[in-house]
């Protein structure tokens, strides 16, 4: 099931009272090679196993109720990412992360959880902006000129599969002070509203700054935090629902 | 203690898939720390075995050998075992590019640094992807080139019990179940490592003593001036003459899988399994799976309980498969299924039942095991005809198969697969036709239920599969001529046109080159050896799926090589020696002749358990020839 259809599937089951475990993950290594889907099966899997109280979805084929805040590509290592679980009874979030935890692969790791209970709003509608490292070697000078670029044309195809050109300058927010020479620290448009994937970014770079291919592709990329709100009057997904 | 293979990032993201490549699942074993203080302790020597699947991770991840023996190689504080799988060609390439060895999953050893290299082979296809996998793992080729401190490279499975096409990469094979003679053997190469591997010779014929392991290089083989097979001798009177293979008398107490790794990307069997018995107890002539895993030994309903509960809990899967060669014939299924439907109750976990016999009980039961709608129900009727399922002991009739489907249709069923063979022996075109006529009375008799039950059916979905009929070792058919090219092709072209007038039916068929090929390589002597690798060098791979498979290639390369297809697929005469005669699987020659006899008599033989025709396999003192009758 998509992840439209998973939250449409939550709202049409507002009858069933939902507790739900809010949590933020980690993942690296081996885990951030795999697709959305496939992290979503891991989870469930890692539920199941913890025996918690998981809701299912109804229909042809009930699956254990997770929404993730934003879909991560593969290759992308977090620290900063958010799913809610949706429990058929209360459940604290000390027990969820004592339960879950062991049951997650090596890879893959609970940060932090919170039990809210019947959020209003759908986890993925709230997200409006991803935070990204990526450490790559020389990688901050180009990037600092990207960023002072007026317009930052790229190449997409769209919906149709014709080629069209978009400017993402707009979708780029900011680089963060914290950058170093070798790893920089940047924030930009995410989720539903207009989403800059990171790869899109250093495939701008390569473009305009002629930063080398061959490092780019094995730059390492990091999500760190996920943001609601309209900068710069943004908020954590810990406090919205 | 070892190297660690780096695989850039760069790497894994340009290729399909990654996820197969880095391990790091749940219930993965990563003994590093113990085998490495037991050697800085100084007190033995630790075995390392690479467990390699010849074929890529999503396939080989599915396959229960592997997990069973992955466990049993972890189990002993000496021994550690670590997964291996075939890259897929986008993968092969860049690793070749970027000179990456084949490396394990659990802990990026490359393949060279192992003790052990085992592989285990379920299909012949895979051949050429077994010398991708020496070959990028930098281990050398053929068994003659490996030195004192390379791997020993073996081999079991299915397809080991005729490995003669294979015989030159491979310093041993186990013939039959290994649970037990895979530690027996462990501790030969122990005993190796502890002596500073000073006498390689002398550890393999050690290695040969082992009852069930077959050691290809102390045997030699002798060719007819006219290129058939004449025998395979021993080189000395110190090699067993025979190999016999080795079973599991009680599954009830062999180790288990029950905490097995659970997949992180998804994988062709996505689903956690209990094998429900070993062997089958029907003796159709031409499966070689029946009479090898002879004879039938089942788990008892009490132990597959605990174990069903355990694997549900420790992997969290929704789908739990029984295996077996026929779900139907385990004797204790209702007790088994009923208590795993009460544990499972409310969890959200279905069972999956292959290869049920469809009864009523069966209906019920397939309605209650689903979480989900009906799925579709399979038959294996295998022949068109009475007269042909007689030929080849296929015990059912018609009335059979269309009085269970009377049955499913009543109770709502509408997906109906029938999976035939052609090129049987005795075939003729009336047994052909006889397929789309079985075809044509199951539409009908869909109808029919509708009327009878006053309701108006949606059109029902019937889909009838052809594969051709490969003559396989160890079957009663093993001397049997297969079918030609022309022969297949014509046989699949009458039933498709036949097929056309029957609205509900839709056809598909198994590539007829691939059958010729495996047809050769099931039934090969050591001359395929050459064959195979000249097939390897020329970038032949993952020959079982279709897409890749280049049959002119092939049979270029076997007449290259002053073979044809005519030398394996031939009719052997009863006077023959057939390259894997050294071997036994506990089913007499005589039976297998005796079998040929009867379905040239159109005799139908009764089941293990109706009554017993003496096979053989009773020399193993366990399983069904015990049961009381």
């Amino acid at each position: 099931m998509r992840q439209d259809d998973r939250a449409a599937e939550m709202t049409r089951q507002q009858h069933l009272t939902q507790y739900v475990c809010r949590t933020r993950f980690a993942r690296r290594g081996a885990l951030s090679f795999i697709g959305h889907l496939d992290l979503m099966k891991v989870f469930e899997r890692a539920i199941r196993r913890a025996e918690l109280p998981i809701l299912y979805t109804q229909g042809y084929n009930p699956r254990p109720m997770l929404v993730f805040a934003l879909p991560l590509g593969v290759g992308i290592d977090t620290t900063g990412d958010w799913l809610d679980a949706a429990m058929s009874v209360p459940i604290s979030a000390e027990e969820f992360v004592a339960k879950v935890s062991p049951q997650l692969p090596d890879d893959l790791e609970i940060l932090e959880c919170i039990a809210i209970d019947e959020p209003e709003r759908s986890l993925m509608s709230v997200v409006t902006y991803a935070e990204y490292t990526i450490d790559a070697p020389g990688i901050s000078a180009p990037a600092m000129k990207l960023f002072a670029r007026e317009t930052v044309e790229i190449e997409k195809k769209n919906k149709k599969g014709k080629i069209v050109t978009s400017d993402i300058r707009s979708q780029m927010v900011k680089p963060f002070e914290d950058s170093t020479e070798d790893k920089i620290h940047i924030m930009v448009c995410a989720g539903s509203t207009g989403n800059l994937r990171p790869d899109v970014f250093l495939n701008a770079l390569c473009r305009y700054e002629g930063y080398p291919e061959d490092k780019a592709a094995d730059a390492v990329i990091t999500r760190t935090a996920l943001y609601g709100g309209e900068y710069p009057d943004i908020e954590g997904i810990e406090g919205l629902f | 203690m070892h190297t660690e293979v780096k695989v850039p990032r760069s790497v894994l993201l340009s290729v399909e898939s990654p996820g197969r490549y880095v391990g790091g699942e749940k219930n993965q074993i990563i003994k590093e720390d113990v085998v490495r203080e037991l050697a800085e302790r100084g007190e033995c020597s630790a075995v390392r075995t690479a467990f390699c699947f010849p074929d890529v991770y999503e396939i080989g991840m599915s396959n229960l050998a592997l997990q069973i023996l992955y466990k049993l190689l972890n189990s002993e504080d000496y021994t550690s075992c670590e997964r291996v799988f075939s890259p897929w060609f986008d993968m092969d390439r860049k690793m070749r590019e970027h000179d990456i060895p084949l490396y394990s999953l659990e802990t990026k050893s490359p393949l060279y640094e192992f003790d052990v290299v085992a592989f285990t082979l379920g299909y012949e296809m895979a051949f050429a992807n077994v010398l991708q996998m020496l070959d990028l793992g930098k281990v050398p080729l053929r068994a003659a080139e490996r030195g004192a401190d390379d791997p020993v490279v073996v081999c079991g499975g299915p397809v080991a019990y005729n490995i003669e096409p294979m015989s030159d990469y491979f310093d041993a094979v186990f013939m039959g179940e290994g649970e037990e003679v895979d530690l027996e053997f462990t501790k030969v190469i122990k005993k190796y490592k502890d002596s500073g591997k000073k006498d390689r010779k002398a550890m393999l014929r050690e290695v040969a003593a082992i009852d069930g392991m077959y050691v290809p290089s102390l045997y030699e083989p002798e060719y007819s001036s006219d290129g058939k097979f004449v025998a395979l001798h021993p080189i000395d009177d110190t090699v067993p003459a025979k190999i016999t293979k080795r079973i599991i008398k009680d599954l009830d107490n062999v180790i288990y899988p029950t905490a097995p790794v659970v997949p992180n990307n998804n994988i062709v069997h996505d689903r956690a399994y209990l094998e429900i018995f070993r062997g089958c107890i029907r003796g159709c002539r031409f499966c070689q799976a029946g009479y090898i895993t002879r004879p039938v030994r089942e788990k008892s309903a009490e132990v597959l309980l605990k174990q069903g509960v355990e694997i549900e809990h420790n992997t969290g899967y929704d789908e739990l498969g029984m295996l077996s060669l026929s779900t139907s014939d385990y004797t204790q299924l209702k007790e088994l299924t009923d208590g795993l439907l009460c544990a499972f109750d409310g969890r959200h976990t279905s069972l999956s039942l292959p290869s049920l016999r469809i009864d009523n009980f069966a209906l019920d039961l397939m309605e209650k095991a689903s979480q989900t709608r009906k799925t579709g129900l399979t038959f294996a009727p295998e022949a068109g005809t009475q007269r042909l399922r007689d030929v080849i002991n296929k015990g059912i009739n018609e009335e059979n198969i269309l009085g269970a489907l009377r049955l499913a249709f009543m109770g709502g069923w509408s997906t109906v697969k029938l999976y035939f063979m052609l090129g049987l022996p005795t075939e003729t075109m009336d047994d052909v036709k006889g397929i789309a006529d079985l075809a044509k009375k199951i539409e009908d008799l869909y109808y029919d239920v509708g009327r009878e039950m006053g309701v108006k059916l949606r059109r029902p979905e019937i889909t009838v599969s052809t594969s051709m009929f490969i003559p396989k070792p160890f079957t009663a058919f093993q001397w049997e001529k297969q079918n030609t090219m022309e022969e297949f092709l014509e046989k699949q072209k009458y039933l498709k046109d036949l097929l056309k007038k029957v609205r509900s039916v839709r056809y598909i068929w198994h590539g007829v080159e691939t059958s010729i090929w495996e047809g050769v390589l099931a039934r090969g002597d050591r001359r395929l050896n050459d064959v195979i690798y000249e097939g390897y060098r020329t970038g032949s791979l993952f020959d079982a799926w279709d897409d890749n498979f280049d049959y002119d290639k092939w049979m270029k390369i076997l007449a290259d090589h002053g073979l044809s297809w005519e030398t394996y697929a031939r009719n052997y005469e009863i006077g023959d020696s057939l390259p894997w005669d050294h071997i036994s699987v506990g089913v007499d020659r005589s039976f297998f002749l005796k079998e040929r006899e009867r379905a040239y008599n159109e005799e139908v033989t009764p089941n293990c358990r109706e009554k017993c025709s003496a096979c053989g396999a009773a020399c193993f003192k366990t399983g069904v020839c015990y049961e009381t009758r």
